[in-house]
């Protein structure tokens, strides 16, 4: 008998185990009052999304509601007419992309931009996801060849050696709330161009009050010019991956969130400088304006990291605590090598309100004389001359 | 080689004693066809002299002064046998082999020895016996060696060796968890956490084990999913009359002794957690982030054990074992941690983790045994794993994070308190059957269920805190909120459901052949879900105030104020029941489904008294599928894979006897490996330094690795126990699956082909010799070694597919293996009457090993060799009442993982785990 009542103190035992934990947790209870409840989709609107099967045409003037990812895949095109609005319901995986061998012919016009955009009553930054353009155009991430990466978002590929791969047409094209991040490491942009060659063609676009980066380059060669970044909560302007282009006329505006005006990568620091032969970023950038918010706040205008190179012509920086902020690893001599090889510098540049002009962390030594040239001579982007009617502020 | 060397002449030299002459011999059973007789009594009449025959019925008595003598045979239930005019000389050796009968008188009496299997000595017969090669350790050494679970006890098997700190990933021969099964009477063993394979055998409690053995030999009854080996536990069951132990114990941990300790709040003591049919956003209204006071440092625990037996009308026997425990642990660490990839992404120099573990085991065990030919068992098992783990990264002001916002230089700080709750339920029915003579019939079917749970992880992400201590009121950390996932709370539940079935029939057509076949099968499914919600604050850069007491700022109250929760899936958003401020639907869910049939035969073949062959053949049909709804995936993919295969898979396993205690074994196997559930479900889970993430293709391109496995080993068992074995064994595994970087932006980990082909070739040695022997001819200082050599290397190619990943350079070795293991104790075990106190020491090494391979230009992740030294201390005072000390991890070595880059290696982390000390009262009833 002896064991039968030990087996009963064992059930007795577990009885005790499980009921020794607290739970104290109040019920909750959903009162939707009108608000967002008001505006239910009509499901007779002009709704778009999924992946084409087919070339679709957007009406000019007209708004669509874009309900998922709308997919552009190789061999179909995407056109938008001047004025048309799609508005992305939420979620950070509702978002345009156009695959490699896709094309997207979006030309707006500086009276009639075509504006992509949160469909929420009340939009906030980081309502949807964004977009997404994905070439052939070489990336450093990879061996070279036809070997491809997967982008952050939506796990698509890009990369090539298609240098003047064309993707097709972004002009006066404005992108607004985007940004939805999937997770900790994965963020939409408002524009992503992942590995886009130079035969296409961007100008006139603008990320407005973007969750994360404003426009963003993963490697490729395409050329852009033109390009407002306004309330970028993450950096405006972002390259990485072997990112080869020129970027003409380019406007940053800081509002209370933020963090650089450009974060510049020489490669994916996460798997490393693959290309063989070894290449790094290595853009130009002509007549450039960041506008930060003052150089009390502990921000700054431009990092340089992981080995990028860089060619900076007609800068105008103002509001910031530190100005260019160039950095290597330990023991790691990337991106200082790029100065002093000359393949990284500043002609022409002025400084407002700036406190430290340039900060350098990298393995080489060089003195702001060696940096810049032409201190004071900078006049930027003159964006009142070409932002009228098609961006927002 | 030189200790190689040194320890042969080390063992030739023990070996070396004779003065006077000795009697040897062995018994042998008439009833049982000539089968060895155990137990028996040997007594040289007229002197004090005697043994008893072992488990092979070989008996030997040493130290005999010459003469001639007269030597009794006896043992229940048989003829007792005299033998006269024995004669024994100085210096040699008397044969004296018997063959016994049973007794007229007694042929009511029906003896049937059962090997009990928790004896050494059993343990190393069956491994002689063995057809396959295997090593097995059973409660007897368990307990002698104090070790307190079956993780523990695997890595006193040569070639074995566990993960410090690692959650009881066991490696064999180098290969890890994704290469062995874990069987549980035979019958299929399920993991406890998605990360694994196997079930974390720290789970199993020296309590509920009869024996674990490590088969690392194929044969055709083995699933084909197999490489490394097959860990088998045998649960404990009791077939004599009463007994009832009950034991309590403490334990502290020098490192977590005198700490302010803390743990996630809601989970209760014995590690239960009682908010899982509440909505998770009910949860994070209703509690907070901060973790709480454990107002403990000092482990507690405690078992009660106990079995009784009924006889049953003429031949039945009714035994009941069942056994329940539960012990908690503190462990404290402090050190770095880094993120580094190609750039150092986040450093923090100051972490400290907090882990407070419990776990409660109950088993019990039914046994109905017929009569001498038929036998019944039920076996029903649970088990509670829990952890809470509080863990604070830069602490003192000095993180570093390179996408940081405000300052990239310092002051980045992140918390993370989480809670993991495995519930795993075995239910069993098993049964062994005489059919007749020839025919035996050995079945088992079960049922596993499993709940692995994270409920309620919450993760809060800090800049500048260096503000926060320098003690200027005016200056403030602040929230760091990139995404509004950087601040969050995480709910995850993965449910498992297994049911499989063995049988198998043994034929013996003569004494020279027999058959085995049969079949085993089973189908598994999983099911798996999470929800995230993120604090997306609505001011940039939020003040924070005390890091650990945030409840205030997280409270409801302040929801549309301070911060809007943000969740992935909104619950309706046609009909404006949207992302913020609101519960959501699931983020990712998975099922993944799995059904083995195998069907096998095999032949034993005793070609002559020294050679015998076992040829085996498996048709195995394999079918798995995996449907998912993961976020951020290719909207092109079809979100399902499943792939069908049918293998056929042959093994050889020949023995060949060079004399009665020595052997030759050869094996030759060809296997599959298949991919785990975790594998392909391209889910990512994010931990606060790295990501990973499986991939769908593995069901593609090709479905699974064949394998090839070559074994050959040489083994000698001396007397008392004592063994020396060498051998050696080479792999080949076609498209070997590696855990690797993808290439993305997002860093994240996740499973390739990333080859054609690895090889593995190795060399393994075993030898455990008596040193000191006492009057009754019992071991009283013994000690045991076993080393494993172990090259490996593989080829490797970048990959293309759903997920892509490159390489920079052609070959490297395989992951996991380390090219040097050692495992060695010495046992100190004399006797002072009553009092029996048993002494280990028990050291084991693993040298550098591979953690994760690096792809693109990333060095590989190095986990550091670790020297380990156990002491444990058995008290038997008298039958009742054992007192127990141990001090485990006396060299308190420093645990390190490194990434390899060029000009040196970058610490990952490193910490020391501390001493941890051990009191155990045990009263035996």
């Amino acid at each position: 008998m002896k064991a039968n009542k030990f087996l009963l103190a064992i059930f007795a035992a577990a009885t005790l185990f499980v009921g020794c934990s607290d739970d104290d947790t109040a019920d909750i209870t959903i009162n939707q009052n009108g608000g967002d409840n008001g505006n239910p989709v009509d499901p007779t609107d002009l709704t778009i999304g999924g992946t084409l099967s087919e070339d679709l045409v957007l009406a000019a003037g007209t708004e669509y509601t874009l309900t998922s990812a709308l997919i552009v895949p190789d061999g179909f095109t995407l056109t938008v007419n001047p004025g048309a609005v799609i508005k992305a319901t939420t979620g950070a995986d509702v978002y345009v992309a156009v695959l490699q061998g896709g094309k997207i012919m979006a030309e707006g016009t500086s009276s009639n931009p075509i504006v992509f955009t949160s469909n929420s009553a009340t939009p906030n930054a980081g309502d949807w996801g964004g977009l997404i353009i994905l070439g052939k155009a070489p990336i450093n991430s990879v061996t070279g060849g036809n070997a491809t990466s997967t982008s952050e978002i939506g796990g698509l590929p890009y990369g090539g050696s298609a240098v003047n791969d064309n993707s097709g047409i972004l002009r006066y094209v404005r992108i607004e709330y985007s940004g939805g991040a999937a997770d900790a490491s994965s963020e939409n942009n408002g524009f992503s161009f992942y590995g886009v060659g130079n035969g296409t063609t961007i100008d006139f676009i603008q990320a407005f009050e973007g969750k994360d980066d404003g426009v963003e380059f993963f490697g490729g060669t395409v050329n852009a010019s033109h390009i407002s970044v306004v309330g970028a909560q993450d950096d405006s302007v972002d390259w990485t991956e072997g990112f080869t282009g020129t970027l003409t006329d380019v406007y940053i505006e800081h509002r209370q969130s933020h963090d650089k005006g450009i974060e510049g990568d020489g490669f994916n620091t996460d798997i490393g400088n693959n290309s063989s032969p070894i290449f790094w970023s290595s853009p130009s950038i002509n007549n450039l304006t960041i506008n930060g918010n003052g150089s009390t706040n502990e921000n700054e205008a431009i990092r340089l990291r992981a080995g990028t190179r860089a060619l900076f012509n007609n800068v105008l920086l103002s509001g910031f605590a530190e100005g260019f902020d160039l950095d290597d690893e330990d023991g790691e001599n990337f991106t200082g090598e790029g100065v002093t090889n000359g393949d990284t510098g500043v002609t022409d540049i002025s400084f407002e309100d700036v406190i430290v002009t340039l900060k350098n962390d990298t393995g080489a030594t060089f003195d702001e004389t060696t940096f810049f040239t032409g201190v004071g001579n900078g006049t930027g982007a003159d964006y009142a001359s070409w932002s009228g009617g098609w961006t927002r502020n | 080689m030189k200790h190689f060397f040194t320890l042969i002449l080390f063992l030739s030299a023990v070996i070396a004693q004779a003065q006077n002459g000795t009697i040897t011999g062995s018994l042998s059973d008439k009833e049982a066809a000539g089968q060895p007789l155990p137990f028996a009594n040997i007594l040289i009449k007229g002197t004090s002299k005697g043994t008893t025959s072992d488990f092979d019925g070989n008996y030997i008595i040493n130290n005999v002064e010459p003469g001639t003598y007269t030597i009794e045979f006896s043992f229940v239930g048989y003829q007792s046998v005299e033998k006269t005019n024995i004669v024994v000389t100085a210096g040699n050796t008397t044969v004296v082999n018997q063959e016994m009968s049973a007794g007229a008188l007694l042929d009511e009496v029906i003896v049937k020895t059962t090997v009990r299997k928790e004896t050494e000595a059993a343990l190393l017969l069956d491994q002689k016996k063995a057809t396959t090669i295997k090593q097995s350790i059973g409660a007897q050494e368990l307990a002698r060696k104090g070790v307190s679970d079956a993780a523990a006890a695997v890595t006193k098997i040569s070639g074995i060796s566990k993960q410090e700190g690692g959650g009881g990933n066991v490696y064999v021969r180098g290969l890890g968890d994704r290469y062995l099964n874990t069987t549980y009477n035979g019958l299929s063993l399920p993991a406890n956490n998605i990360e694994k394979k196997n079930m974390d055998l720290n789970l199993f409690s020296s309590d509920v084990i009869q024996n674990v053995g490590v088969s690392k030999t194929y044969a055709a009854n083995f699933y084909g999913d197999f490489a490394a080996g097959n860990v088998d536990i045998v649960a404990k069951e009791y077939t004599g009359d009463f007994f009832l132990d009950v034991d309590l114990g403490t334990s502290i941990n020098t490192n977590a002794v005198g700490s302010n300790f803390v743990k996630s709040e809601g989970t209760g003591f014995f590690g239960f957690y009682n908010r899982y049919q509440n909505d998770p956003y009910a949860v994070i209204l209703s509690h907070g982030v901060d973790a709480i006071d454990a107002n403990a440092t000092t482990g507690l625990l405690g078992s009660i054990s106990g079995g009784k037996s009924w006889d049953v009308g003429e031949e039945s026997r009714l035994s009941v074992f069942a056994t329940a425990s539960f012990g908690n642990n503190y462990e404290f660490r402090e050190g770095p941690a880094v993120d580094y990839t190609t750039v150092e992404k986040k450093r923090f120099p100051n972490s400290e983790e907090y882990e407070y573990s419990r776990n409660t085991t109950a088993m019990a065990n039914i046994v109905y045994r017929i009569n001498g030919d038929h036998k019944i068992k039920f076996n029903s098992l649970f088990i509670n794993d829990a952890t809470d783990q509080a863990s604070y990264f830069g602490t003192k002001g000095l993180g570093i994070n390179r996408d940081a916002i405000l300052n990239t230089d310092k002051g980045f700080y992140q918390s993370n308190i989480q809670f993991e709750q495995d519930m795993i339920f075995v239910n069993q029915i098993t049964g062994t059957n005489s059919i007749n003579e020839k025919l035996k019939l050995d079945w088992g079917l079960g049922y596993n269920k499993v709940f692995a749970r994270q409920p309620d992880r919450k993760r809060i992400s800090v800049e500048r805190y260096d503000l926060e201590l320098d003690g200027d009121p005016n200056t403030n950390a602040t929230f760091f909120s990139n995404i509004a996932f950087d601040n969050q709370r995480y709910f995850q539940n993965i449910e498992d459901d297994e049911l499989n079935a063995r049988i198998n029939f043994n034929y013996e057509q003569s004494e020279d052949l027999s058959f085995n076949f049969g079949y085993n099968g089973r189908t598994k499914k999983r099911v798996f879900d999470n929800i995230r919600y993120g604090y997306d604050f609505i001011q940039p850069n939020t003040e924070v105030g005390d890091v650990r007491d945030l409840n205030g700022v997280f409270a409801p109250e302040n929801i549309g104020t301070v911060f809007n929760t943000v969740v992935f899936n909104a619950l309706d958003p046609a009909n404006g029941l949207g992302n913020n401020n609101l519960p959501g639907r699931t983020e990712n869910t998975y099922e993944g489904n799995l059904m083995v049939h195998g069907v096998f035969g095999e032949a034993v073949y005793q070609l002559n008294e020294k050679l015998s062959l076992v040829p085996g053949l498996r048709v195995e049909l394999f079918d798995q599928d995996i449907t998912y709804d993961v976020i951020n995936l290719p909207p092109t993919d079809p979100g399902f894979r499943e792939a069908s295969e049918v293998f056929f898979l042959p093994s050889l396993n020949v023995k060949y006897a060079l004399t009665e205690d020595q052997a030759l074994r050869f094996s030759f196997s060809s296997t599959v490996s298949n991919p785990e559930f975790k594998e392909v479900a391209p889910f990512v889970y994010e931990d606060v330094t790295q990501r990973i993430g499986g991939n769908p293709d593995l069901l593609s391109d090709p479905a699974f690795s064949r394998i090839y496995n070559l074994d050959v080993k040489y083994e000698w068992f001396m007397e008392r126990g004592e063994i020396f074995s060498i051998g050696a064994f080479a792999k080949a595994i076609n498209d070997p699956v590696n855990l690797v970087v993808a290439n993305d932006a997002t860093g994240t980990q996740r499973f390739f082909r990333t080859g054609d082909r690895a090889d593995v070739l190795g060399f393994e040695l075993e030898a455990r010799k008596g040193l000191l022997v006492d009057a009754e001819d019992e071991n009283i200082l013994s000690a045991g070694l076993n080393a494993t050599y172990t090259y490996t290397t593989q080829d490797l190619k970048s990959s293309q597919g759903i997920f892509s990943t490159t390489f920079d350079r052609d070959s490297d070795q395989l992951q996991g293996a380390s090219p040097l293991l050692l495992n060695a104790d010495l046992s100190y075990s004399p006797t002072f009457g009553e009092y029996k106190p048993v002494a280990n020491l028990v050291f084991s090494y693993f040298s550098d090993r591979i953690d994760a391979l690096g792809s693109g230009q990333l060095g590989n992740i190095i986990e550091k060799g670790v020297p380990t030294i156990d002491f444990v201390w058995k008290n038997t005072i008298n039958e009742h009442f054992e007192i127990n000390a141990s001090v485990k991890n006396l060299l308190n070595p420093t645990i390190e993982r490194v990434r390899e880059i060029d000009g040196g290696d970058i610490a990952l982390s490193s910490y020391k785990r501390g001493l941890n000390l051990g009191l155990q009262l045990k009263y035996k009833f």
